[in-house]
C-alpha cells in the first residue's frame, strides 16, 4: 500500500511539472523562417546561424552582447529573462513583464496577443520604425524610442508606460536596440551564408575532383563556421560593425527645422489661417500629392491597394507559393505560410481623427511629411539625406502641418469639397 | 515542449557548446583574418562576354496591370498598360530584362572605375517606370523624374532605403551608397502597380538583357575565373535567381544560385546563347 501510494505521489508530481508545462520551458530564440526559406538555408545552415547569433547575442534569459555593439549588458540583464521581483523591489524581466505578450520573444510583434490587434504589434527585426525624428533611411535616435514608450502609439494597441521609473524604461529601450540589432544580424547571416557560402568540390590527396560513378564532381557543403574559419569571422564582424554604424549615425540623422522657418508662437489667427490656406492648396496639389492617399476629404479614403515593409514580406512570399518548385521547397513554403498572420493592407491616416500615432506635436507631424514614415507607403517631401533635393520647402511644409493640425476642427456639417484634380496637364513635349 | 503553449515554432535553437565556442573566437577579434576573400587577380588583359537569352516556350500573355487611381493619365485610350513581368520578343524569341553581372571582379578596367556619366535618368510616364530593370554605377547620380502631369512617390527599398514625393514633371536626385547583390524592387505607393527593379553595383560589369534578348559587358577581366550571376524578376530560383539546368548551361556548371563560372582570353569576345525553358520561369 504504502509502495503504492510512493508511486501515486510520483505521478501528481510528474502531473504538475507537465501541467505546468508552457511557464519551466526556457524559451529560445527562433530563426526568421521567411528569410531562411526564402533564401534557400538548408537545415545544417539554420543550425549553424543559431548557433553563431546564440554565440553573438545569447538567449532571452542569457543576453549577452559583443563590446562592439555599444549596447549596455546589465541593462539588457534588467530587461530579459523571467519577470521577478528582488527583496529589495527591484523589477526584472521587463521585457516579459511587459512587452513579449505583443512583440514576442523574439521580438518579431508575433506575442500571443499580436493576432488580434491591428494594426500588428511592431516586428523588431528588419530595425524600422516609424515614429522618429531622423530621415527616412536612418535609425531612430534612443530619445525617439523611449517617446514611443512614454507616450505609448494613439489609436492602437500600444500603450503608455510612462508609470515606469526612468530606468527601466531605458534597459526597455537598450532591449528593443538590442533585439533589433540581432533580428538585423539574423537576416544578414542568412544571405552571407547564401551570397558567399557555396558548395566546393570535393578533392582528394592529390587535389583533383573526386567523381561520383556519374562522372560528375562530388560537391561538399561549405559549412558556417567562424570559429575555425578566420575569413568567416572577419565577414561576420564587419557585417555587425555596419548594422552597429546604423544605429551610432542615428543622432547625424535627425532633422533640424531651419531656426527661421518655424512658425512663430505669436502669429495672428489671420497668419495662422493664412498658413492654413496655403497647406490646403499643397495637399490637394500635383506637388505634395497628399490627396491621392489621405483621400479628398481628408478621411485616409484615397489609395488603400499598398502595403507596409513588415505586410509586404508576407505577401511577397505568399506569392512566391504560387510559382512551381520542386515538392520539398514547396512543402517547406507552406509550412512557413501557415504561421503568418493575414496581410493587411496600408490604410493611409484618417486626418480628422486627431488622433496622431507618432505624437500630436508640430515638430511631430513636420518630421513625418518631410522624412516620410519609414517601412510605410508615406514618402518623405523633405530632402532625403542631408544635402540632398527636396521636394518642398520647409516653409511649404510647416503650412500643410498647420492645414493637417486644422482638419479635425472643421465642422462636419460644412465638408471640404474636393477640388478637381489635375486640370492643367504638363506639357508632355520633352 | 507541450503542444498549445506556443504558436507553431519553426527552425532549430542555438546549440549552448557551438554558441559559447562562436562567442569565444567571436570575442578574440578578427586579427587572425587573411584578408578579404575575394579572388585576387592573376589574369591580364581584357575581354568581351556578350550573348543572347532565349525564351524555349509558349510566351504568357501579360495580364494588364491594376490600374484604379488617376485613369486619365495611367491609361492609353482607356486600357491600363500591360505588366512586365516576363517580356519575349515575338520574332527572335529574345528574353528581355535578365540582370547579368560580375559578382567580385579582381580588377577594373579603367574605362568601368568611374561611372560612364555622373548623372543617371530613371523615369516614370503613363504611370509606368521607364527602365523596367535598371542598374547603376555607384557613384552615379540617380535622376528620378516624373514625366507624368499627376505626382508620383519613388520608393526604393533594400539598403539604399528612398521614398520621396517626385511631383508632376519636376526631377529629384538621389544618389546610392550601397552595392545590392539582386536587383530591389522600386514601386510607386500612389500607384502600387507601378514595379521597376533597382541593381546598384560597384562597377560598369553588369548588362540587362535588351528586347532581343541581347546583351554585352565589354573590357572583363581576362586570363581569370569570372563568377556571373544571372536574375529575372520572374525566376522561380532563391531571390529571383535563374536558375538552369539545360546541357549547355550544366557544361557552364550553373548553380543553384544563377550563377556560371567562366574564363575568357585576352582580347577574347565569347559570344554565348543561353537558352531559358519556361520552366526556370515558373512557366
Amino acid at each position: 500500500m504504502i509502495f503504492r501510494l510512493k508511486y501515486l505521489r510520483l505521478f501528481c508530481c510528474l502531473a504538475v511539472v507537465v501541467a505546468a508545462g508552457c511557464d519551466t520551458v526556457e524559451p529560445s530564440f527562433r530563426l526568421n523562417m521567411v528569410e531562411a526559406v526564402s533564401n534557400d538555408t538548408g537545415d545544417a545552415y539554420q543550425q549553424e546561424i543559431q548557433n553563431v547569433l546564440g554565440g553573438m547575442f545569447g538567449s532571452p534569459d542569457a543576453p549577452y552582447v559583443l563590446p562592439e555593439t555599444g549596447l549596455d549588458q546589465a541593462r539588457l540583464q534588467v530587461a530579459a529573462g523571467p519577470a521577478w521581483s528582488d527583496q529589495a523591489g527591484t523589477n526584472h524581466g521587463l521585457y516579459r513583464r511587459h512587452c513579449v505578450h505583443c512583440h514576442g520573444i523574439n521580438g518579431d510583434g508575433r506575442g500571443p496577443t499580436a493576432r488580434f490587434l491591428n494594426p500588428y504589434p511592431r516586428d523588431y527585426r528588419p530595425g524600422i520604425y516609424k515614429f522618429k525624428s531622423t530621415y527616412n533611411a536612418s535609425k531612430p535616435t534612443d530619445e525617439d524610442l523611449h517617446r514611443v514608450l512614454i507616450n505609448g502609439v494613439p489609436g492602437t494597441g500600444m500603450p503608455s508606460f510612462s508609470l515606469l521609473p526612468g530606468s527601466e524604461v531605458e534597459s526597455l529601450v537598450e532591449y528593443v536596440k538590442y533585439l533589433s540589432i540581432r533580428g538585423q544580424m539574423e537576416t544578414a547571416l542568412i544571405r552571407y551564408v547564401y551570397d558567399d557560402l557555396d558548395e566546393e568540390e570535393a578533392l582528394d590527396e592529390k587535389g583533383n575532383p573526386i567523381l561520383d560513378p556519374n562522372g560528375e564532381p562530388v560537391m561538399l557543403r561549405v559549412p558556417l563556421d567562424p570559429e575555425n574559419e578566420p575569413d568567416q569571422r572577419e565577414a561576420i564582424l564587419e557585417i555587425l560593425g555596419e548594422i552597429v554604424d546604423g544605429w551610432n549615425a542615428a543622432n547625424e540623422g535627425i532633422i533640424v527645422p531651419a531656426e527661421d522657418q518655424i512658425p512663430s508662437d505669436s502669429r495672428t489667427p489671420e497668419e495662422i489661417a493664412a498658413s492654413v490656406v496655403r497647406g490646403r492648396e499643397l495637399f490637394y496639389g500635383v506637388k505634395a500629392n497628399c490627396v491621392k492617399c489621405h483621400g479628398p476629404t481628408g478621411l485616409g479614403d484615397g489609395q488603400q491597394d499598398d502595403q507596409d515593409y513588415w505586410n509586404k514580406v508576407n505577401k511577397v512570399f505568399l506569392e512566391s507559393l504560387t510559382q512551381k518548385t520542386s515538392p520539398a521547397v514547396e512543402a517547406v513554403k507552406q509550412e512557413v505560410a501557415a504561421t503568418l498572420y493575414p496581410v493587411r493592407n496600408a490604410i493611409p491616416r484618417d486626418l480628422r481623427l486627431g488622433i496622431y500615432r507618432g505624437g500630436r506635436r508640430r515638430i511631430d507631424i513636420f518630421w513625418k511629411i518631410y522624412a516620410g514614415i519609414a517601412g510605410t507607403p508615406m514618402p518623405g517631401l523633405g530632402p532625403a539625406s542631408a544635402g540632398a533635393t527636396g521636394t518642398l520647402t520647409e516653409a511649404e511644409m510647416w503650412d500643410i502641418v498647420e492645414y493637417v493640425l486644422s482638419l479635425p476642427y472643421e465642422p462636419p456639417s460644412q465638408p471640404q469639397k474636393a477640388l478637381p484634380e489635375n486640370l492643367n496637364p504638363i506639357s508632355s513635349a520633352g | 515542449m507541450s503542444p498549445g503553449c506556443r504558436q507553431s515554432e519553426l527552425g532549430p535553437i542555438a546549440e549552448a557548446q557551438a554558441a559559447a565556442n562562436v562567442r569565444a573566437s567571436l570575442s578574440e577579434g578578427a586579427e587572425a583574418g587573411t584578408g578579404s576573400s575575394a579572388a585576387g587577380s592573376t589574369g591580364t588583359g581584357w575581354a568581351t562576354l556578350k550573348g543572347r537569352f532565349v525564351f524555349d516556350g509558349t510566351p504568357p500573355q501579360m495580364q494588364p496591370y491594376n490600374v484604379n487611381k488617376d485613369l486619365a493619365t495611367c491609361t492609353i485610350n482607356g486600357k491600363a498598360p500591360l505588366q512586365q513581368t516576363l517580356l519575349v520578343d515575338s520574332a527572335t524569341g529574345g528574353l528581355a530584362n535578365v540582370a547579368i553581372y560580375i559578382r567580385k571582379a579582381s580588377r577594373v578596367h579603367v574605362s568601368l572605375e568611374s561611372p560612364p556619366s555622373r548623372e543617371s535618368l530613371f523615369d516614370q510616364k503613363e504611370c509606368i517606370f521607364l527602365s523596367h530593370v535598371y542598374p547603376l554605377t555607384l557613384g552615379q547620380t540617380m535622376q528620378i523624374k516624373n514625366s507624368d502631369n499627376v505626382g508620383h512617390n519613388t520608393n526604393i527599398e533594400g539598403k539604399n532605403s528612398f521614398n520621396q514625393t517626385i511631383p508632376a514633371g519636376e526631377l529629384i536626385d538621389f544618389t546610392p551608397q550601397k552595392e545590392e547583390a539582386v536587383p530591389v524592387s522600386v514601386r510607386c505607393s500612389i500607384h502600387p502597380w507601378m514595379l521597376a527593379y533597382f541593381l546598384p553595383r560597384k562597377n560598369g560589369y553588369y548588362a540587362i538583357s535588351k528586347p532581343d534578348g541581347s546583351f554585352e559587358i565589354a573590357n572583363v577581366p581576362a586570363g581569370e575565373e569570372l563568377e556571373m550571376q544571372v536574375w529575372h524578376e520572374s525566376a522561380v530560383g532563391p531571390g529571383h535567381a535563374l536558375v538552369l539546368d539545360t546541357p549547355d548551361a550544366k557544361k557552364l556548371k550553373w548553380s543553384k544560385k544563377g550563377r556560371f563560372k567562366i574564363k575568357l582570353g585576352e582580347d577574347e569576345v565569347k559570344d554565348m546563347e543561353i537558352t531559358v525553358p519556361a520552366a526556370a520561369l515558373g512557366g
